[in-house]
């Protein structure tokens, strides 16, 4: 058999380790000859930052695309968003279709955003077209939920406005620049409380676009009630529900953390909405992640910390699914593997979407008959019912 | 002859009793009336007329529906002479172990009411009454002081209770023989043995389609899913309880579930129901109550920590503070062998006319009691149509899980009926297990008197609640528990001791109830 597996890690998380020797992987140090690296971000970026030049060999495998901050960073990702819906309008393509307000009908996916303190100007004037709406601040660099805060008043932006004496000392480099976006302040509750989804997608290859969503994927409870009252809207348990937050919170729970799993979330919404509503919004939840996918790169490291002991077992049978795929058989990577993968090694991932099959001949239904695939049991067949709206990958 | 038809004569009797006092009968009354104006209704035929108009309008099938209901709850009298106890439960043994174990825990709540110097009521101070409306919607943030609190008892004190139950009638002898039950229950009561419960539960066999087993993603839905999904909708819009209760034993789909036990249980939100609920959140608000103390520790140990219903832990705040305070729930002691606790007004001990029940709705709830609600939650969201259903729930179904009878659903009947499944079919596993005082019952016990809730995947559950509902009947816990215990053999055969065995069944999350029951009843080799 062909030699084992090298790896290395910068990340010392039991869950990637033991997924590595399991498989009977062979550690090594990065200076010398390795396969894959399953690198921080801050590797990452030294990796690949133009200055180092490193380029990788027809063997090795890395756990990020090189761009992979331009759907990361918030900036960057609505630049890329709108900069993408531009393009398919310019080609004429069907998906950049308007309705008679102008707005997008199938990529209406961003809530009406600006870059502070770039487009401060064009947001004070959508400000002032309506007046007592929320918006949300989010630093375009940060995560877990750090720097968020919500403003209903231009006053508490002030220090963004271009022209603001007190913006010396906000420098124009990235790192000091915000993003503001229209608040959605009727999000769905349930239990009365506002939640997130935390989904896990793999890319394995960009083009062809190539992608797989984790079935078991997440939803993150707020531990406090939700109310749009004006008078809560500095109460970030409130309204944020990163775990990071949410665990410095008088209520929160340390042995279930505040999750539920999609598959709950499903079950809840299917039973008192009703099938359609539901299978229409884990529809238009994969459409919004495939179209962001194509319109940029891929995302930084998910948080690989376990807060729970659930929690470990689920990242560590992620890793090992991801691991299947990406490096399937435990094979020494090879830069001109193209096949997709058979249905076994799945695991617990779906095709989110293959852009090779979904370019095959025929209909999707004969695509999805001749290789297997589905996304997910109730998505896949109510698209059988024949229904013609853009809800396929076409 | 004459005898059916004088029994038959006697229980519609009965039915029409019960229904006069009823809700529908004002509506089908008013109905009748306001009938008249219509051109069909002539004042020859007048009866038939108004008979056909209530056919055509939907008001029979109500009817239909609520005579369904009192014939699925009530049990039917055996002999016009038999006394009210009987009803309740014919077996005196069974009675008076039930009255004992009654003043037991009536003792136990009033200990720790004399000890904490809390009374068993009290009337809130405005301020307080107006803090708690504000608060209503989260109540679980509050945090009382609730350490001094103890649950009045908890699911394995009820085992002992019922193990040590015997009947002093029965002689079963010295010698033990192949007849000797090896179990922990030594009481003869009638259960049903597989091929009893495969005619029983003849529509969960291995040739009727199931939900749990054949919607699953290898099964394409055109082979069963899509027609027993077109089917349920037409059950529904025929708004016939009886077809619903046939057509659940199949399962009932995510999407159609909640109409469907409402419509089983004969429940729809009338606007007096809603005002219901309205009065005895009132209550709530101007009272406070001792058990209010259990009811809150209870949701904080059980479903606050549970995976799937932390999130409406409000919801069940909600529902119970509600649930002891509603006096209707009082009617089902009729049928209950259980008996409302008695208490008296201060210095009136002994005096009935100052003799209250207590809790108002003479439950006193017990450790693991919320997730009784809890899995209703991801089917109801709306407050009073909840507490509704939860209410039915406990006084078809669940109240029977905790006080002793000898009725085939109640928890003794179920306790033996499940040793007895797994001493006839698995006689070595419960006898390795015997041996190595892993008894199966103390394992088994708690997932029975809690309908299974919160150790099975909530799908799970709501599937097997369906047959609950579909079968009118809760012998299918006990299946299910024996089932369990013979798809872990394997591992159980390994054990050394209890707490080993406990550690092999203490992960139920996992388990598809469906395919164990299937195989359990239907594949196995008898």
């Amino acid at each position: 058999m062909a030699g084992k597996v090298k790896w290395v890690t910068d990340i010392e998380k039991s869950v990637l380790i033991n997924n590595f020797e399991k498989r009977g992987w062979v550690q090594v140090t990065e200076n010398e000859d390795w396969n894959f690296y399953w690198m921080s971000v801050q590797t990452i970026r030294n990796v690949f930052s133009v200055e180092t030049g490193y380029r990788l060999s027809d063997d090795q495998i890395v756990n990020h695309f090189p761009n992979h901050y331009e759907l990361t960073r918030k900036d960057l990702m609505v630049k890329n968003i709108k900069r993408y819906r531009k393009e398919l309008e310019k080609e004429g393509s069907p998906l950049a279709e308007k309705d008679e307000n102008g707005k997008y009908l199938y990529l209406d996916f961003v809530p009406v955003t600006y870059m502070l303190p770039a487009d401060y100007n064009l947001f004070v004037e959508e400000f002032r077209k309506s007046p007592s709406s929320t918006w949300i601040m989010k630093p375009c660099g940060k995560a877990q939920g750090k720097g968020i805060f919500l403003i209903n008043k231009l006053s508490q932006i002030k220090k963004w406005s271009r022209d603001s004496k007190t913006s010396s000392f906000v420098s124009q480099s990235t790192k000091e620049a915000y993003v503001i976006s229209l608040y959605i302040n009727n999000p769905l509750l349930i239990g009365g409380r506002k939640f997130d989804l935390r989904l896990y997608v793999l890319v394995s290859t960009y083009r062809p676009l190539r992608c797989y969503m984790y079935k078991l994927g997440f939803c993150r409870f707020c531990t406090v009630k939700y109310t749009p009252s004006t008078s809560e809207l500095d109460n970030m348990f409130v309204h944020l529900t990163n775990v990071a937050i949410q665990k410095h919170g008088e209520d929160y729970n340390h042995i279930h953390g505040g999750k539920w799993t999609v598959s709950n979330l499903r079950l809840y919404l299917e039973s008192t909405r009703g099938r359609e509503v539901t299978s229409k919004l884990f529809d238009e939840i994969h459409w919004i992640i495939v179209q962001s996918l194509k319109a940029v790169a891929v995302n930084a490291s998910p948080s690989l910390t376990s807060s729970t002991a659930n929690d470990r077992i689920l990242k560590y049978n992620l890793i090992n699914d991801t691991l299947n795929i990406a490096v399937p058989n435990g094979e020494i990577p090879d830069c001109k593997w193209n096949k997709s993968p058979p249905k076994e090694v799945l695991g617990n991932y779906e095709i989110l979407y293959d852009e090779e099959l979904a370019q095959g001949d025929g209909a999707d239904r004969e695509l999805r008959s001749r290789s297997g695939q589905s996304l997910g049991p109730k998505a896949g067949r109510s698209r059988d019912s024949g229904r013609t709206v853009l809800t396929t990958w076409k | 002859m004459l005898q059916e038809e004088s029994d038959i004569s006697l229980i519609i009797a009965q039915i029409v009793q019960k229904l006069k006092g009823s809700n529908l009968y004002a509506q089908l009354e008013r109905q009748a009336w306001a009938s008249l104006q219509r051109p069909e209704i002539k004042l020859e035929s007048l009866k038939e007329d108004i008979k056909e108009f209530f056919k055509i309008s939907g008001w029979e099938k109500k009817l239909q529906n609520a005579v369904y209901s009192e014939l699925s709850v009530f049990p039917l009298p055996s002999h016009p002479a038999a006394p009210p106890e009987h009803l309740k439960e014919p077996l005196v043994y069974m009675r008076k172990a039930q009255g004992s174990w009654e003043k037991r825990i009536l003792k136990s709540l009033n200990s720790m009411c004399t000890e904490l110097s809390i009374p068993l009521a009290r009337k809130r101070p405005v301020g307080e009454q107006k803090e708690l409306l504000n608060k209503w919607n989260e109540m679980g943030t509050d945090e009382p002081d609730l350490s001094l609190f103890r649950p009045v008892y908890a699911p394995k004190d009820f085992l002992e209770v019922l193990i040590n139950l015997r009947n002093p009638n029965y002689e079963n002898g010295d010698s033990l023989s192949f007849r000797t039950h090896l179990g922990l229950i030594q009481v003869p009561l009638k259960v049903k043995d597989i091929p009893e419960l495969k005619e029983c539960f003849v529509e969960l066999g291995l040739n009727t389609g199931q939900l749990g087993i054949d919607d699953s993603t290898q099964v394409p839905p055109e082979l069963f899913e899509n027609e027993h999904v077109r089917i349920g909708q037409k059950v529904l819009a025929e708004q016939d309880s009886a077809a619903a209760q046939q057509y659940i034993r199949q399962g009932s789909p995510t999407a159609l579930r909640a109409e469907l036990w409402a419509l089983i249980l004969n429940i729809s939100s009338q606007p007096e129901d809603i005002l219901y609920y309205e009065q005895l959140k009132t209550n709530v608000i101007q009272h406070d109550l001792l058990v209010d103390s259990l009811i809150y520790k209870d949701v904080k140990l059980t479903a606050s920590n549970d995976d799937y219903y932390f999130v409406f832990e409000d919801y069940l705040y909600q529902v119970l503070l509600c649930f002891s305070r509603d006096t209707s729930v009082l009617n089902h002691f009729a049928y209950n062998s259980a008996s409302p606790p008695k208490s008296y007004i201060r210095g009136k001990l002994g005096l009935e006319e100052y003799a209250v029940f207590y809790p108002p709705n003479g439950v006193i709830p017990f450790h693991g009691f919320s997730m009784y609600v809890a899995p209703l939650c991801f089917l109801y969201h709306e407050p009073s149509k909840l507490y509704q259903i939860f209410r039915e729930m406990y006084v078809r179904f669940f109240f029977r899980l905790h006080s002793i009878s000898s009725h085939p659903s109640g928890i003794v009947s179920l306790c033996l009926l499940f040793e007895t499944l797994l001493q006839t079919y698995l006689p070595q596993l419960f006898y390795h297990l015997r041996e190595i005082g892993a008894q199966p019952l103390r394992i088994s016990f708690k997932w029975m008197v809690r309908a299974f809730s919160g150790y099975l995947a909530t799908d799970q559950l709501l599937l097997l609640w369906d047959r609950i509902l579909g079968y009118n009947s809760l012998e299918i816990l006990a299946v299910l528990a024996a089932a369990v215990f013979a798809f872990r053999a394997v591992n159980l055969m390994e054990v050394t001791s209890l707490a080993a065995a406990e550690a092999v069944l203490a992960d139920l999350s996992t388990l598809k109830v469906m395919p164990l029951l299937q195989i359990f009843l239907f594949a196995t080799v008898t």
